[in-house]
Formats: structure tokens, C-alpha cells, sequence
């Protein structure tokens, strides 16, 4: 099974790429010029494709789906190395509240942001909600594995449980910010609600793609050191895992990946549910196998979801969260009913 | 080999060993018994490093902190009495476990030839395409088992196994069968430290003997003295007699009056 792992990536890799052209072309606005012309258009000068074919091709989708790719990767791994370190395949960053902890620092960011802003060195400025979101994000799992992590067992209903709280205080805050904020606030917060792709920008995608090189390096090589860590974490040390290390890692870049997510798009749930959920089916739990399938299978996801949000009823968008929701509730129901002995 | 001086531990004020002292020569099969909270699985946890705060446990003339990680699990091993039931994996990628010191990416032809040997040994071997989590009770410890030895299977000399209670669950085929490998295992100058419950068996196997009682060793001498009327009768606090084993001479106890 380990020598196959390559041949996965690549057909993945491939259904990705696949989907990604389809995804060029669905839209309301219909291109004049062929895509060679208008790619072609970009190197050559005096070229006579339209600027208005290059603004869309360009800025408004590609950008779109390269952000759609790098979010859903993103999320997929945060989740398959938080299963991991939670032995669990209900530890997601939506429930357990992480996502809950980011949007509730962004919110706060935005609506304060005015206040805060002479405080903070100017540089900070512009990515001030994504520190926000990442300072929610890590205070949030720092709390969550504190709360229902001992000796290294996870207790399953306390994550769940602290995941619920934490929501909750999430609402509380956003209603109240919601009640205070302005109509220009206002908007931006049922944004974050909802969760958008439709912000995507070529300053964001490459903030999103320097995060997620730095976090991948880290993280997508841990598969052998997460399946080591099934047997029990005094076991794994006993082969030479640097458990307490490791589980540090973990914290710190999913809680960096689902804030820079966050921050950009929004709270697209379940996306970290249903990729790993998938993957198990079929690989069982080798994470060696799942973590670097689920980066690419994530943005195939997240890609997938997209395209069809904002075509189905175009020129209007369907939320995207809505969407991931539908298809990562019912995984979460058969997820409980077959763990209905162990919790 | 392995030597530890006035080991004391206290776990949330209750002590649990006072003042042990402890040392194991290369080549050895020593078990460690006693009655229940005698504290020899902490002793046991104590000597493989798990609490990582003893200065006073020297392994190979080092103490652990001065090994590098990697490189002490090529040289020791444990066999730990809980292990977890429920690993969604494929019993060869269970075993394959205790080669993950030896490869970064991909295993070796070697790794699979030691997990292949291993799981033999334990008599896993059929199993190997078996989901894990359907297995019984005596064959999940089996497979750690085959997991253990596997990550010990290379050519460094003087290599120290820990097993913690290794017959649990076994029939008494395989009990036989996991003590004899590990008996060989010792013959090529490997040590082993077990936790024993069986004193016969422990009296058959074991070349040494740790008998301990309320966190302290009571005795620590060939099986052949401290298996003696009067000490297991103490120490168990149940009466009993001792014969001579037809078969091998060694002593064979039996409880009861």
C-alpha cells in the first residue's frame, strides 16, 4: 500500500487539474477569445484579446479557484492532523470550535479595528485580521486540548462539549457586535457567517500559499509519526516519536492554517470532516496515506463545492458553507452512530 | 548493561517505590514479581525511561537524556501490558510499527523481512491482511508482540527488551512459545526485564529474579533461593509448598495447603 501512495497523488492531482478547467469555464460572463489566446494575451503585446476577457479570466476566476484550492487544502489537512492528535474522527476544527474562536477574533477585529488600529505598528495593519483570527484560532485549541486531554487520552464528549461552548461564546459576542456595528461592519460579518470564496485576491492567495508552505512543511510529513501515535503516546516514544513536540506542531500550524482561512474566507465548515471521513473508508486510518491525500483531495472539495455555489443559481451565489454543511452533516450523524458505544 | 541507584518515585503523594536499587547484566532473562501494587509495572516504567525525569538510571554507562532518541529505540524496546484495542489498521501495518525507527519513507526490504520473522515468532503471521480492530484479546498482544521484537531486529549487540505482564491473555501454547523466543533473544547477549505473575513459569524462564512488595525489592537472587517456602508464604501471604520440577530441576511451586 505505501508504494501506491505516489500513483494516488497523481490521479487526484489530475481530477484536480480536470476540475479546475471546467471550473474556468462555467460562469455567466462567456469568454470571446479561446483560453490559449487570452493565456497567451498575458506574454504578448499588442494582442487582440479583450480587457475585460483578461480582468475575468485572471483576476475574478482564476484567482477564485486558486484561493477554492488552497482553503480546501487547508482545511482538509488541519482536520486529518487534529484526528490525529485527538485519536478521534469528530476532532474537526469546526467542532471542537476552533473555526468558532478564529471568526469571533476576526469579528472582533473588525469592528474594533478602528480603535485598535493607532495602537499596532503600521506594518500590521493590513493583516490584522488574519493575526486576529490566527490568535482566536490558537487560544481556542490551546483551551480545547487543555480542557479534554489528560495523560493523553482524549476525553471525546469534553472536546465536543468544550467545541459547543466555545461556539456558543462565539455567537453571544457576534450578536452583540452585529447589534453595535455599523451598516458597512455589518456586511462584512455576515460574511464571515456565511462564508465566501468571492473575496479571493492575488494578495491573499499568496499570503494563503506562503502559510500553507510553511505549515506543510511541518505537518503533511507527520503520517508515520500520527499512526505511531494510535498505539498510545508511551508506546510511540518508545519507537522514537517525539510526542510532546509533535503535538505542539500540530497546534500551532492548524491553528495558523484555520485562522489565515478563516480570515480570508470565512467559516466553510466540515470541510476537514469529509475528506479524512472519505479516506478512511478506504485506506483506513494510515495516515501516512490520508494526510498528503486529504491536501489534495480538500481542494478538490472545496473546488467542487464552489463551482457549483455560484452557478446553480447564477448570477446569485449560493454560501458555500451551506453546501459543505449538507454534505458534512450527515457524515457527522454516521460518524456518531458508529462510535454510539465508545462515548 | 542497565543500572539504577535509589530509585524512589511518588505519584501524587502516594509512594510507589522507595530506594531501589537495581542492575541488569547482558545476556539476562530477569523477571520481576510480586503480589498486586507491589510496583512493578512502575518499576518496570521507571527503568524504560517513560517518566524521563530519573538521572539515576544508566543505560549503556549513559543516562537516557544523554542518548539520542532515535538512536535509543534501536537499542531497547517495550512491550507495554496496555495497549490500545481499537487501531483502524491492517495488522502488517500495526507490526510494521516497530521498523518506523529504522525508515524515513518507504520500508526497506530488510524492515519487511524483520516484520515478516517477527510476526512469525508470534505466530501472527496469517493474520497479517486481518483488520486489526476484529482480532481477540490474546491475538492484538500478539501482534504487539511481533511489534516489539520487530523493532529490535538488527545487528547492534547487548539490546534490553521490557515486557510488561507479556502473558496476559495468552493459552498456554503461545505462552510457551513467546517465552522461549524471548529466552533466545537473551541467549545472543540481549537482555530482558518482564513482569511476571506466573512464579512457575518464572522459576522455568528467568535466569534472575526482582520479588518485590509495597514499592520495595524483598529479594533479588537466582530463582532457585528466593523461591523458598518461607519467602512466598511471606511475601503472598498465602501458604504453600515448593517441589523439585521433574523435568528441568528447577523449583515448582504450589499454593494451598
Amino acid at each position: 500500500m505505501q508504494n501506491k501512495l505516489s500513483l494516488y497523488i497523481v490521479i487526484s492531482l489530475l481530477l484536480l487539474i480536470g476540475l479546475a478547467i471546467v471550473s474556468l469555464y462555467m460562469g455567466v460572463y462567456e469568454f470571446e477569445s479561446s483560453f490559449s489566446e487570452i493565456i497567451s494575451s498575458f506574454f504578448v503585446q499588442d494582442s487582440d484579446v479583450s480587457q475585460t476577457d483578461q480582468y475575468v479570466f485572471l483576476d475574478i476566476r482564476l484567482s477564485r479557484i486558486v484561493m477554492a484550492i488552497l482553503i480546501g487544502s487547508a482545511l482538509a489537512v488541519s482536520g486529518t492532523c487534529l484526528q490525529g492528535m485527538f485519536k478521534n474522527p469528530l476532532a474537526t476544527p469546526d467542532l471542537i470550535g476552533i473555526t468558532a474562536g478564529a471568526s469571533l477574533f476576526a469579528a472582533i477585529a473588525i469592528v474594533l479595528g478602528a480603535y485598535i488600529k493607532p495602537y499596532i505598528p503600521e506594518a500590521m495593519h493590513f493583516s490584522l485580521l488574519s493575526i486576529a483570527a490566527f490568535v482566536g484560532s490558537f487560544i481556542t485549541m490551546s483551551l480545547v486540548y487543555r480542557i479534554s486531554t489528560s495523560n493523553g487520552k482524549t476525553n471525546v464528549v469534553m472536546m465536543l462539549l468544550s467545541g459547543v461552548a466555545v461556539t456558543a461564546l462565539g455567537f453571544a459576542v457576534m450578536g452583540l457586535l452585529i447589534y453595535i456595528s455599523k451598516e458597512e461592519q455589518l456586511r462584512d460579518l455576515t460574511f464571515w457567517n456565511l462564508g465566501s470564496l468571492g473575496g479571493a485576491s492575488w494578495t491573499k492567495n499568496g499570503i494563503l500559499l506562503a502559510v500553507i508552505l510553511l505549515s506543510y512543511y511541518f505537518l503533511i510529513g507527520k503520517g508515520k509519526t500520527l499512526n505511531a501515535m494510535m498505539l498510545g503516546e508511551r508506546d510511540a516514544m518508545h519507537l522514537g516519536i517525539p510526542v510532546e513536540r509533535t503535538k505542539k506542531q500540530i497546534v500551532l500550524f492548524t491553528a495558523l492554517l484555520v485562522g489565515t482561512s478563516v480570515a480570508f474566507a470565512g467559516t466553510i465548515g466540515f470541510v476537514g470532516l469529509i475528506i479524512p471521513y472519505i479516506l478512511r473508508l478506504i485506506f483506513k486510518s494510515n495516515y501516512y496515506i490520508i494526510l498528503p491525500l486529504s491536501a489534495v483531495l480538500g481542494s478538490v472539495l472545496l473546488l467542487g463545492a464552489d463551482t457549483i455555489s455560484r452557478t446553480v443559481v447564477a448570477p446569485s451565489e449560493i454560501p458555500i458553507g451551506i453546501l459543505t454543511a449538507f454534505m458534512g452533516a450527515p457524515i457527522f450523524i454516521a460518524i456518531l452512530l458508529k462510535q454510539k458505544r465508545s462515548l | 548493561m542497565l543500572k539504577g541507584q535509589n530509585i524512589s518515585y511518588a505519584h501524587q503523594g502516594f509512594k510507589i517505590l522507595s530506594e531501589i536499587d537495581f542492575s541488569a547484566q547482558k545476556g539476562k532473562m530477569i523477571a520481576i514479581v510480586g503480589p498486586n501494587g507491589a510496583g512493578k509495572s512502575t518499576l518496570l516504567s521507571v527503568l524504560s525511561n517513560e517518566l524521563e525525569k530519573f538521572d539515576n538510571i544508566l543505560f549503556k554507562e549513559k543516562t537516557f537524556k544523554e542518548w539520542h532518541k532515535g538512536e535509543l529505540s534501536q537499542h531497547k524496546a517495550k512491550f507495554s501490558q496496555q495497549y490500545n484495542s481499537d487501531i483502524p489498521l491492517l495488522v502488517a501495518d500495526v507490526t510494521l510499527m516497530g521498523r518506523y525507527p529504522y525508515f524515513e519513507n518507504k520500508p526497506s526490504e530488510d524492515d519487511l523481512k524483520a516484520v515478516e520473522k517477527a510476526m512469525k515468532e508470534t505466530d501472527v503471521f496469517h493474520l497479517k491482511d486481518r483488520d486489526y480492530n476484529t482480532l481477540s484479546g490474546g491475538e492484538k498482544q500478539r501482534v504487539h508482540l511481533a511489534r516489539v521484537l520487530a523493532q529490535l531486529d538488527n545487528d547492534i549487540q547487548n539490546k534490553l527488551i521490557f515486557l510488561d505482564e507479556p502473558l496476559n491473555n495468552l493459552d498456554i501454547y503461545h505462552q510457551y512459545k513467546i517465552l522461549e523466543n524471548i529466552k533466545k533473544f537473551t541467549q545472543k547477549g540481549n537482555t530482558a526485564i518482564l513482569v511476571l505473575h506466573d512464579l512457575n513459569l518464572t522459576a522455568r524462564f528467568s535466569d534472575e529474579v526482582f520479588l518485590m512488595k509495597g514499592g520495595k525489592v524483598v529479594a533479588n537472587d537466582a530463582p532457585l533461593n528466593i523461591f523458598t517456602k518461607e519467602i512466598i508464604t511471606e511475601v503472598y501471604n498465602f501458604p504453600c509448598t515448593i517441589f523439585e520440577n521433574p523435568v528441568d530441576k528447577k523449583p515448582m511451586i504450589f499454593f494451598g495447603t
